[in-house]
């Protein structure tokens, strides 16, 4: 693994199900780096993240994570993950949570109060969850993410049912983080998303079709958006 | 210990530990003091049962059969239910996932989880003595009773007490695992505590060796044990196995049950 990579993923192979869902993939995440794995739903995004945080058993390949294996034990309290179904109790209140949380993670419980800040949800720690909207329930699961000192952030998702106003705040969170050394690799099948990542991921069908800047990605393709970069990426490999 | 204190943060919390505790408490006052007070009073009492039967069953130094012979049927039944619940809901709400992801190893969160669910079982085991003490000692004093306090007869009741609500929390987990969620795991738990054994009892009555295998299932284990300390009249008490087999039987339940569920919990995939 060089220097620079918080993540370096070779030959990655997962069957699901029976079926295999990622195919030979390999890419490299760079530290203190915005990350964004970008594709249509269902094309392997959460696998490999599962497969990063080390839940995921795989047929074939490795995956390393700031220096280890992924899933060794000592990553455990370096690594925050928010999965794509938001994980928190639906019947104790935001606080209660993430005090729960706290506890688990051996988080400092001040950490409480500065993650809900983060993530917008001052006002709401009393509520309970289930009663919620979707985005605040999505903002609770990012807030658990964010307790502690994780060096990677695992991010599944984490903008669905965001207003704009709200998305824009939490991607200034996280080239913030980013900007603290913090690296996120951070999911979306959303590609007005892609612009605000340093780094791509293009994924299709359990695999990768692109691992690049966005600005490299639009001078190789000679289009004038991502979106139209991604799709002709697809007719490439297709035609291939 | 971080894992215990966090599950015990959110049991503590939680409505359904409250509900449940509720419950059970309201369920043995009413079948242990109310109904008998109310037939000692004039009640028609169909079950032939003495006065001097229904007095010593409230009296304050009796107090330790009162809460054993509670446990093997219903009191194990609500104690199996939160259990399933405080290990099923971590599916339910896919919070098992950032534990396991991020949180301690898998074993540690297992032993928070089944940490906590115990120091919850000694206080509920506890605060039954304590609530039915108080009901005896009322009833006692209202009738006008001579009465004394609990001797070492109780600690032995509540010694059982205890050994018996670990053997249904250990099947309440075990299941909560197992089924990955809590609805499951609860009808299936209920439907073993409150029917299955006591249909396997009636085909015991024509089988001979169901009859020998319902005595040391977990329901017939624990209502030997209760039926050992002196726990009698309750349904789900049992007198056919010593005290000592019976024992051994629930301790064997306890460590089959907690082990399958850390050793599950730790080999499977968080699929």
């Amino acid at each position: 693994m060089t220097s620079s990579a918080a993540v370096e993923v070779k030959g990655l192979r997962v069957h699901r199900g029976g079926r295999l869902v990622l195919r030979d993939v390999s890419c490299t995440i760079p530290q203190g780096s915005v990350t964004g794995l970008l594709g249509p739903s269902g094309c392997g995004k959460t696998t490999l993240m599962r497969a990063v945080v080390g839940v995921q058993i795989v047929s074939g390949g490795s995956v390393s994570v700031l220096g280890a294996p992924a899933g060794s034990p000592g990553l455990r309290n370096r690594i925050g993950y928010a999965t794509q179904n938001p994980s928190v109790y639906g019947d104790l209140t935001v606080a209660e949570n993430l005090r729960y949380f706290c506890a688990v993670l051996r988080a400092p419980r001040s950490d409480v109060a500065r993650v809900v800040d983060e993530v917008g949800l001052g006002g709401h720690e009393g509520q309970l969850v289930s009663s919620l909207s979707g985005g605040e329930l999505s903002r609770t699961s990012l807030a658990v993410a964010l307790l502690g000192t994780p060096e990677l952030l695992v991010l599944d998702e984490p903008t669905v049912g965001l207003d704009p106003l709200l998305r824009d705040e939490l991607w200034t969170l996280f080239r913030t983080l980013a900007s603290r050394g913090v690296t996120l690799l951070v999911s979306s099948h959303v590609m007005d998303e892609a612009a605000r990542c340093e780094r791509l991921l293009l994924m299709r069908d359990g695999a990768l079709l692109a691992d690049d800047t966005p600005s490299a990605l639009l001078a190789q393709t000679g289009t004038g958006d991502l979106e139209q970069a991604f799709l002709s990426l697809v007719r490439e490999s297709e035609a291939a | 210990m971080g894992s215990v204190k966090a599950e015990l943060l959110r049991l503590w919390k939680w409505p359904a530990t409250w509900v449940l505790i509720g419950v059970w408490l309201v369920m043995t006052l009413t079948f242990g003091y109310v109904f008998n007070y109310l037939a000692l009073n004039g009640g028609t009492n169909t079950r032939d049962l003495s006065q001097q039967q229904l007095i010593s069953a409230m009296q304050p130094e009796n107090v330790g059969a009162a809460v054993v012979r509670g446990l093997p049927m219903f009191g194990g039944a609500i104690i199996l239910v939160l259990a399933a619940l405080a290990v099923g809901s971590g599916y339910g709400w896919g919070t098992w996932k950032t534990t396991l992801t991020a949180g301690p190893r898998r074993v540690s969160a297992m032993a928070g989880t089944l940490g906590a669910l115990g120091i919850i079982v000694v206080v509920l085991v506890a605060l039954t003595f304590v609530v039915d003490l108080g009901a005896a000692v009322v009833v006692a004093t209202v009738e006008g009773w001579d009465w004394s306090l609990p001797g070492f007869d109780a600690v032995e009741a509540l010694g059982a007490s205890l050994l018996i609500a670990a053997m249904w929390t250990g099947f309440g987990v075990f299941l909560g695992v197992v089924t990955k969620g809590p609805a499951l795991s609860v009808g299936l738990g209920l439907m073993w505590a409150i029917v299955t054994e006591n249909l396997l009892r009636g085909v015991g009555s024509l089988l001979g060796p169901v009859e020998s295998l319902t005595k040391v299932l977990p329901g017939g284990s624990a209502g030997n044990l209760a039926g050992a300390v002196g726990g009698s009249g309750a349904p789900g008490v049992l007198n056919d196995l010593s005290g000592t087999t019976a024992a051994l039987f629930l301790v064997g339940y306890v460590v089959v049950f907690v082990g399958a569920a850390t050793l599950l919990k730790v080999r499977r995939d968080l699929v």
